[in-house]
């Protein structure tokens, strides 16, 4: 049985079909890439897993249990966690601080419990000088509070809302590795939402392609590219 | 600020306050009294406020506590010590069965609606014929500790000490991280585990609370409770602007804007009768427009860059 499962997942937006039929599995220590042209459902698609969208029609399965009626909070708690594409940072909380919300809330922590936790993930992640305002950070700085912020939860599912936008080519391979690194030390599935196609070719294992909702393609990397399908999605015009 | 300064000075301006009575005449007790029933309030309101919540229900609930301790008094002979604690539980009890309706709202839909409310409940309170007094109100039989002026200004700071006491317990304990994060963005609260309706609902049935136990006080100290007396607008206005000029989001700011817009409130008064009001309300004006982390947050801001530029980095504006 895989980890997390969903079952002809849909959501509709008054007339517009933003997710059509999704049926997808991911397993923990997996990486999976979700990919698709802008507009496809990609994020819709996280925001219906993670609980903040309540899907029109079909179930969502994790660990073997129906958990589409409940609450994003208690999926957090749960161990489903995200970043999102548009960050925000919590002003009037440092950087330590932000990092901390994950192991209060999702897994119980007191906060001074929390605070050594989270100082412990900082540093694994290279994330230093903690009592720093979250506006004095680099972007790549803000993009590892993200993943540590997601990662305090304590998740064995991890969605990456474009975590590589706004990142230099040496940046991307930093977290590239990073992300491959926390994959298998602890052994979660990721699923990996990416404009930038060789970050999808080194770090996933497989690929689902959406379009207007709906998956067209599913397979490794070198196979979905291939596709004339994606092609088509991808560039426009008759397949 | 260093770290025994930051244990020392609120123990030492509660002593001061404390003493205050022993060394002070009885018109500036008198005004120090009344500024301490605003003050608890600005600390209450800004504690709601700390989730985004603007509530513009202060009154309502202010008003509710009041009508609670008068009505507990006259019925059931209540003393005064416990109408006061029956005035806070009944406004907690109001407001965590409105939570269920109205903290799903937001933002002006929220306010406009706590607007509304404190109306309502003024209304009724008018229309209720015995029970509430309708528009005359009630006149309690005797006023607290026989209406001795320096134990009504120490059962003010009472309160004053309760809601001050609630705001720094929150600011040290996980609900200064929940309520930071729903104000800051509730999408990503939900995903780091905050159960927002709870954590909202605890803060406006606290604030709430001490809003009651503030209108018991009232209604014990002046011996009388009317419509147009406790869900006066002012129990709103005050309060709300105190906590902005002093700096929102933090306990020792409403108390600072209680301090000096109280202050100058009353000597405005004496300067310029019935201007005084246009004076105040060019004072919070000024202080949205040129400070709009109010004075302590402006202090806070500071320090921290102050902070930062010893660390040799670069202070931001």
């Amino acid at each position: 049985m895989p980890d997390l499962e969903t079952f002809g997942l849909t959501r509709h937006f008054g007339g517009l079909v933003a997710v059509n039929n999704v049926s997808f599995t991911l397993d923990c220590g997996e990486i999976l890439g979700v990919i698709g042209p802008n507009g496809a459902g990609k994020t819709t698609f996280i925001n219906l897993v993670s609980g903040i969208y309540a899907p029109s029609s079909g179930r969502i399965h994790f660990k073997g249990r129906d958990i589409t009626g409940l609450p994003a909070h208690k999926r957090a708690q749960m161990g489903i966690s995200r970043t999102f594409q548009i960050i925000h940072p919590l002003e009037n909380l440092d950087v330590l601080e932000n990092v901390m919300l994950g192991f209060i809330f999702s897994r119980r922590m007191g906060l001074k419990e929390a605070r050594r936790s989270a100082e412990a993930l900082c540093g694994s992640l290279g994330l230093g000088d903690l009592s720093r305002d979250v506006s004095q950070i680099t972007m790549l700085e803000t993009k590892k509070m993200e993943i540590a912020h997601a990662l305090a939860s304590g998740p064995s599912i991890l969605f990456l809302d474009e975590v590589m936008a706004g990142l230099n080519v040496d940046e991307t391979r930093e977290i590239v590795q990073l992300v491959q690194r926390v994959t298998r030390e602890r052994n979660i599935g990721v699923g990996v939402v990416e404009h930038v196609m060789s970050v999808i070719r080194d770090l996933t294992h497989r690929v689902i392609v959406l379009e207007a909702g709906e998956i067209i393609a599913a397979g490794p990397y070198e196979e979905v590219a291939k596709n004339p399908g994606v092609i088509a999605a991808y560039l426009g015009g008759a397949a | 600020m260093t770290f025994a300064v930051r244990r020392f000075l609120p123990v030492a301006v509660i002593a001061v306050a404390v003493l205050f009575p022993l060394v002070s005449g009885p018109y500036p007790l008198a005004v120090a009294q009344s500024i301490l029933i605003y003050m608890a309030l600005a600390v209450s309101w800004d504690m709601l406020l700390r989730s985004g919540q603007i509530s513009f229900g202060i009154a309502g609930f202010f008003g509710i506590g009041a009508y609670a301790a008068a009505i507990t008094t006259l019925t059931v002979r209540a003393s005064p010590i416990i109408s006061i604690l029956l005035a806070g539980a009944c406004s907690a009890g109001v407001a965590f069965l409105l939570g269920f309706v109205i903290l799903r709202l937001r933002k002006v839909y929220f306010a406009i609606t706590t607007l509304a409310l404190a109306e309502i409940f003024r209304v009724i309170v008018h229309n209720w014929g015995d029970f509430t007094g309708g528009p005359e109100g009630l006149v309690l039989p005797s006023l607290i500790f026989k209406g001795d002026s320096r134990a009504l200004f120490w059962i003010s700071l009472g309160g004053v000490l309760l809601a001050c006491g609630l705001s720094a317990l929150f600011q040290r304990s996980r609900l200064r991280f929940a309520l930071t994060a729903i104000r800051n963005n509730e999408v990503s609260a939900r995903s780091s585990g905050i159960d927002i309706f709870k954590y909202l609902m605890i803060v406006f049935v606290t604030s709430s609370f001490i809003q009651g136990i503030v209108g018991g006080i009232q209604v014990q100290l002046y011996g009388y409770a009317s419509p147009d007396s406790v869900f006066d607008a002012n129990y709103t206005l005050l309060p709300l602007a105190m906590a902005l000029l002093g700096g929102i989001y933090s306990t020792p700011g409403p108390v600072l804007g209680a301090v000096l817009l109280g202050v100058a409130a009353e000597y405005l008064k004496l300067k310029i009768p019935y201007g005084h009001l246009v004076v105040y309300g060019i004072i919070i004006v000024l202080v949205i427009l040129l400070l709009p982390d109010g004075l302590y947050g402006q202090y806070r801001r500071s320090v921290r860059d102050r902070a930062r530029m010893a660390r040799g980095g670069t202070a931001h504006a």
